[in-house]
């Protein structure tokens, strides 16, 4: 990857350039392994929506490579004293892609249509109360202010404004709907416009000439986000040997997420970029404690014993990832000494536990899917080790959506469960953590647990989230409602002409600052 | 003959009506539906729920049906779940591709393998029998994903002669749309023209052994006319039945051959519609091809009286 580091003055000159004149040119084709769904951020989504629609909108705040929140089209953010009041102020010169000026007004607008029901904001349950926050007032003192005050002091709530799955609550310009209300196309900010799509086939963006970057180097989905071709086609190509062969006959430019096997096939081939990065995904196997069986907290100590995990996470990633037994990420910020401490491999102790269990080799079922091959290798590995440490486990392989129903009515013994990238670990542990009785699909219901996680998410200050993170982990080990084996690596395979192609661990391609070598 | 296509047309409609119940039922009495599978790990109960309520999901079974089927009666089917197009013109867009693909892929096929199991059962137990029986049951053995792949590699890749993805349609342009089609029909071919050769075969040798076979020899009529005049009219029937079945087959999923070559086809319109349990699209699908098996049924029994008399028109 290059990285362009620039002196101030010609730093300066390169930014009003890049803002008045056209991108370098050229045509970047990515990959997506299926279809989008529509291009309203935020609502009738997926990740491959997403990927598309994050290209053209941006919000107020946005994730930064690390995971972190960073300012996008405020300027700054400025908290009251009590937690509750946030005063967004706007950046200058930023323009949608209509030529309109971005003003509170808009920003108000957007904001409204999102809370709207009508609207179907994936995300409208983090901001109305139903899941503890409530946006109580949106309001523009004046043209470049945004005002927003809620119930309580939220840790997550600039976090959640900034999830890409709710659309980075993009800034959209009212000429994204049309007259009698629905949606014509999104009109945002971001450095890319939309320009048309054929379904099933491909979507086009064309570059936004008068795209207004922020100074410095790209930052996740802040920071400088120059767009440096003229247009990015998302091609629809669902197989993966006919991804690889379009890749090397030229007639795609990125594979975003490729799997291990290609990628010991495509690494040793000069005329392509083999790219990887952790991501916060994570992959674990989850138990259910109100199972007869599996609630014998001895017994699942037992079976954490009797798993070699960093072997297990060496074969199924092919040496990309590390085992990691914390539900915080290894690529957070908050990943640290306590975090790294995990479970042992050691049968011997698998054996003394199944003795004090009074297992009696009664079966235990492990569902797993093919969709996610992370998923199904780990849990034919993970059969393999506790079927040899005398525990009778029994692989099921069930068809996605149906085991998505029984993760979600909790009706199982053990499962291998792929859960998607959440930016901050709070999310990670709120993602497992919850009261059964209300939440099947809760894989840790603690309410000593739970209280520490509520003052995670209300808390600001990082090293009292720090102390609580590790207390959660220390908790989480000792009890084994789950095993937590690793976060996943995003592999990209680039053709060598494109250049500035970064994965990151929000696993979303990024064309922006991506350039075509001629 | 109008009244016979009048009638047939009608006596289908049960069928069609009993596939609707049944297809509606089946897909809900699958695990999962389309508002867990749209939010995956990311649901919490609330918005599960509204997104449920959004989709209707939340309404009474039979009333759900009863919507739906007065909707198809006036032509709408709804729309999809996933994309909220509209799933009539989703399915014709839809299948006009793979149409298009089907039906070039077994009418090259039918020409190459009637020809070629009729002579092979002319010259039973010769060289080019053995041939065609050999290669025929080769080809018949080979699933066609592998060989569409095999030939995206050799003809996209090593020899860069074909694109290997995307699709352009014939339609909108004629030379470049014919590139898009040359791989997945000839995939389609190869995997067809064994079980038509075949069956050419063993219906041509039960002809040959009749006895009014004998008689034209022994008038004395050419080797060609008897094959021809006599021979293929008789022959041909059962083949034609097997071309209307593989018709039917193909035309409602070659889904496989859709996805290795990035088709925007019927196959894989119906399959991505399942794992998202798209219900209209999934309805839609099945009513569709449901009645396509009667449409071509029907014009497969119109055309026996074409080569055999004997059948009454």
């Amino acid at each position: 990857m290059r990285t362009r580091a620039l002196p101030a003055a010609a730093f300066a000159a390169a930014c009003l350039a890049a803002a008045t004149a056209a991108a370098a040119g050229g045509t970047v084709r990515v990959q997506l392994n299926a279809d989008i769904r529509s291009t309203t951020p935020g609502t009738n989504r997926d990740f491959n929506t997403d990927a598309v629609v994050m290209h053209v909108v941006e919000g107020l705040v946005a994730y930064r490579e690390d995971g972190s929140v960073g300012p996008l089209l405020a300027e700054t953010v400025a908290l009251s004293e009590d937690g509750t009041t946030y005063m967004f102020k706007l950046r200058d010169g930023v323009s949608f892609h209509n030529g309109a000026p971005l003003t509170a007004k808009e920003v108000v607008w957007s904001l409204n249509r999102y809370l709207d029901p009508a609207t179907e904001w994936r995300c409208r349950s983090d901001f109305d109360g139903s899941n503890g926050t409530k946006i109580e007032a949106i309001e523009a003192p004046d043209d470049a202010t945004v005002m927003i005050r809620i119930n309580q002091p939220s840790a997550l709530f600039l976090g959640s404004l900034a999830r890409i799955d709710c659309g980075m609550t993009g800034i959209l310009h009212p000429d994204s709907v049309k007259a009698d209300g629905t949606w014509d196309k999104p009109i945002g900010t971001g450095p890319f416009t939309f320009e048309g799509r054929t379904p099933g086939q491909s979507v086009t963006l064309k570059a936004f000439p008068t795209y207004a970057a922020l100074p410095g180097e790209r930052d996740g989905y802040t920071g400088n986000k120059t767009p440096l071709v003229d247009t990015v086609e998302f091609l629809v190509v669902p197989d993966d040997s006919a991804a690889k062969a379009a890749l090397l006959a030229g007639n795609v430019d990125v594979l975003p997420d490729i799997s291990n096997a290609a990628q010991k096939e495509l690494s040793g081939n000069g005329a392509l970029q083999v790219l990887t990065s952790p991501t916060m995904g994570t992959n674990v196997l989850l138990f259910q404690t109100t199972d007869p069986l599996l609630g014998n907290v001895k017994l699942r100590q037992a079976i954490a014993a009797a798993l070699d995990i960093p072997q297990i996470v060496a074969a199924v990633t092919d040496g990309n990832a590390a085992a990691n037994n914390s539900l915080v990420p290894s690529a957070s910020p908050y990943y640290g000494d306590v975090e790294k401490q995990g479970f042992a491999y050691d049968p011997v102790k698998a054996k003394a536990l199944l003795a004090e269990a009074g297992y009696n080799g009664e079966e235990i079922v492990l569902i797993t899917n093919q969709r996610y091959t992370s998923s199904y290798d780990t849990a034919v590995f993970a059969q393999a080790m506790l079927q040899a440490a005398g525990i009778n486990a029994r692989l099921e392989v069930l068809e996605w959506g149906t085991q998505l129903d029984a993760y979600t009515a909790g009706k199982y013994q053990m499962m291998a469960f792929p859960y998607s990238a959440r930016l901050d670990p709070a999310l990670s542990f709120d993602a497992v953590m919850g009261d059964k009785a209300k939440q099947p699909r809760k894989a840790w219901d603690n309410p000593a647990a739970q209280k520490l996680l509520d003052e995670a998410k209300r808390v600001s200050d990082p090293a009292r989230r720090q102390k609580i993170f590790d207390e959660l982990h220390r908790m989480a080990i000792a009890e084994v409602p789950l095993i937590m084996l690793y976060n996943g690596t995003e592999v990209a395979a680039v053709a060598k002409a494109v250049e500035g192609y970064k994965p990151w661990p929000a696993s979303m391609p990024r064309l922006f600052g991506v350039a075509v070598a001629d | 003959m109008l009244r016979f296509v009048l009638v047939r047309i009608a006596s289908a409609l049960p069928t069609l009506f009993l596939v609707s119940v049944t297809v509606f039922v089946l897909i809900r009495l699958m695990p999962g539906d389309p508002a867990l599978i749209m939010l995956g790990d990311l649901a919490d109960d609330r918005s599960l729920a509204d997104l449920r309520a959004a989709m209707g999901l939340d309404e009474p079974l039979p009333a759900q049906f009863l919507i739906w089927l007065g909707n198809v009666a006036e032509g709408d089917f709804g729309r999809s779940i996933s994309t909220n197009e509209p799933v009539f013109g989703l399915i014709l867009a839809r299948f006009a591709v793979s149409a298009t693909i089907v039906l070039a892929a077994v009418a090259l096929a039918a020409v190459v393998a009637v020809p070629a199991g009729m002579l092979a059962a002319w010259r039973q137990d010769g060289a080019l029998d053995f041939a065609v029986v050999g290669g025929a049951t080769l080809l018949l053995s080979v699933p066609s994903f592998w060989l569409g792949l095999l030939m995206l590699l050799l003809f996209g890749l090593k020899l860069g002669w074909l694109p290997v993805i995307g699709y352009v349609s014939p339609g909108q342009e004629l030379e470049r749309g014919l590139l898009y089609l040359v791989m997945p029909v000839a995939t389609l071919v190869l995997t067809e023209v064994g079980v038509i050769a075949r069956m050419a075969r063993a219906s041509t040798l039960e002809v040959l052994r009749l006895d009014y076979i004998t008689h034209a020899r022994a008038k004395g009529l050419s080797e060609g006319a008897v094959l021809w005049r006599h021979a293929f009219r008789n022959a041909f029937a059962p083949t034609w039945t097997l071309i209307g079945v593989i018709l039917g087959n193909l035309l409602g999923g070659i889904a496989v051959v859709e996805t290795v070559f990035t088709i925007p086809g019927l196959g894989r319109l119906l399959v991505d519609a399942i794992y998202a349990r798209d219900y209209p699209v999934i309805q839609g699908c099945l009513l569709f091809i449901a009645a396509l098996y009667v449409v071509i049924n029907l014009v497969v029994d119109l055309c026996y009286p074409l080569f055999d008399p004997t059948v009454a028109a």
